[in-house]
């Protein structure tokens, strides 16, 4: 199973590629006045307007270097009723791919404790990589406004 | 918008970079001790990591506005890649005498050593050379030149780095079976279909008919030859 690896603060992340519609450089965006914690804005995607979340942001309450390596990745977001909306993320490092069985992946034990998007850990040379599951990084409520947001706005 | 960056005021700044490969690398004395076990610079994962952190840089002023703009058009007909024009073919570049020819993939059986050939006596069809012997199967072997009237007498100049050489091809489908020789096997190459080019009005001699398009390779063009054509002429000059 082929990762997209990343960091949000010194630590390293990876996300499905499965997910992931397309890696974007760190494009200007449209700031969202009283957006929810996390997200930074919208930015035009061919036309499209895509709602972004800073990762960083969202969980070091910092926003995210920048730097040449910092991306946005353009993910399909899966919503209840079956469709599939983008959703761009901007992470720090996001110049890795990675190739892992998702089996070398463990329950990381601390699930009740951090966010739900926060998902098994699994080892290599250089420690600890953690898998994100884009699927839970906006709670519902967030959700709810976000897309409404992005469905007035187009 | 957040175009104004601190920090990106001024020109991409310098970073410092280790360059060990220039102090103790390939570049360098050649002392790392890194060295034996990776043999060369570019296969350590220090130099890796290097390279890595170039992209640390902040970002060039203009450069998220630029990238902006650049994303906020729709896609150009060729990245979306309307079906036909974008559809890709692949052919095998080959060379008789002078000139470079192709075939599609699709008819080749092999491509084999040159190996001798038994003249086959009271032939009067001079495009038929004789029997080679691939892997135990007999199959006649044909003058390609001599049937495209292309001139393989012709020796290229040699290029002193690389030596070309022949290759002995069978083409055709699994019961019928034909040989011939080339002077060089370029391989495959693969093109999209919006690539072809018309064929030159100024194109002479038999290979004309055989030729169904002209294909842009090397900065020049290579003529495309028609599957099924060949394959009927080269059952015609067995008859």
């Amino acid at each position: 199973m082929l990762f997209l690896g990343f960091c949000i603060g010194g630590d390293r992340y990876v996300l499905d590629m499965e997910q992931v519609e397309e890696v974007l450089p760190y494009i200007g965006v449209r700031t969202l006045p009283g957006a929810p914690n996390g997200v930074v804005g919208l930015i035009n995607c061919r036309g499209l307007p895509v709602p972004m979340i800073d990762l960083s942001l969202l969980a070091l309450g910092r926003p995210s270097a920048l730097v040449l390596s910092t991306r946005i990745v353009l993910i399909r977001y899966p919503t209840k009723d079956g469709e599939n909306h983008l959703l761009a993320l901007v992470a720090e490092r996001a110049t890795d791919m990675l190739e892992r069985d998702p089996s070398d992946f463990a329950p990381s034990g601390m699930e009740a404790g951090t966010p739900p998007y926060l998902g098994p850990v699994a080892s290599d040379d250089r420690g600890l990589v953690q898998w994100v599951r884009a699927e839970a990084l906006l709670s519902d409520d967030i959700r709810k406004t976000l897309f409404r947001q992005v469905a007035m706005s187009s | 918008m957040t175009s104004a960056e601190p920090g990106s005021a001024s020109s991409v700044p310098d970073i410092a970079i280790g360059d060990c490969w220039r102090q103790i690398g390939v570049r360098g004395d050649r002392s790392c001790p890194e060295l034996e076990q990776h043999l060369h610079c570019r296969n350590c994962p220090t130099y890796k990591e290097i390279a890595r952190n170039l992209l640390n840089r902040p970002l060039p002023p203009g450069y998220r506005d630029e990238w902006a703009r650049h994303f906020a058009q729709a896609r150009t007909d060729e990245a979306v890649g309307n079906a036909e024009s974008s559809a890709f073919q692949t052919v095998v570049v080959f060379r008789l005498g002078e000139e470079w020819l192709a075939l599609p993939v699709g008819c080749f059986q092999e491509v084999a050593e040159l190996r001798s050939i038994h003249s086959l006596p009271h032939r009067r069809n001079s495009a038929v050379l004789g029997i080679v012997n691939v892997r135990g199967e007999l199959l006649v072997c044909i003058s390609l030149a001599k049937l495209l009237g292309v001139d393989d007498r012709k020796t290229r100049v040699q290029d002193t780095r690389t030596k070309a050489f022949p290759r002995l091809i069978v083409v055709g489908n699994s019961d019928k079976r034909v040989a011939f020789a080339v002077d060089e096997m370029h391989g495959i190459y693969r093109f999209k279909q919006s690539d072809k080019l018309a064929l030159p009005a100024t194109v002479g001699k038999a290979s004309s008919t055989m030729t169904a398009a002209m294909v842009s390779w090397r900065r020049g063009a290579v003529g495309c030859l028609d599957e099924a054509l060949l394959l009927a002429m080269l059952d015609r000059a067995i008859a």
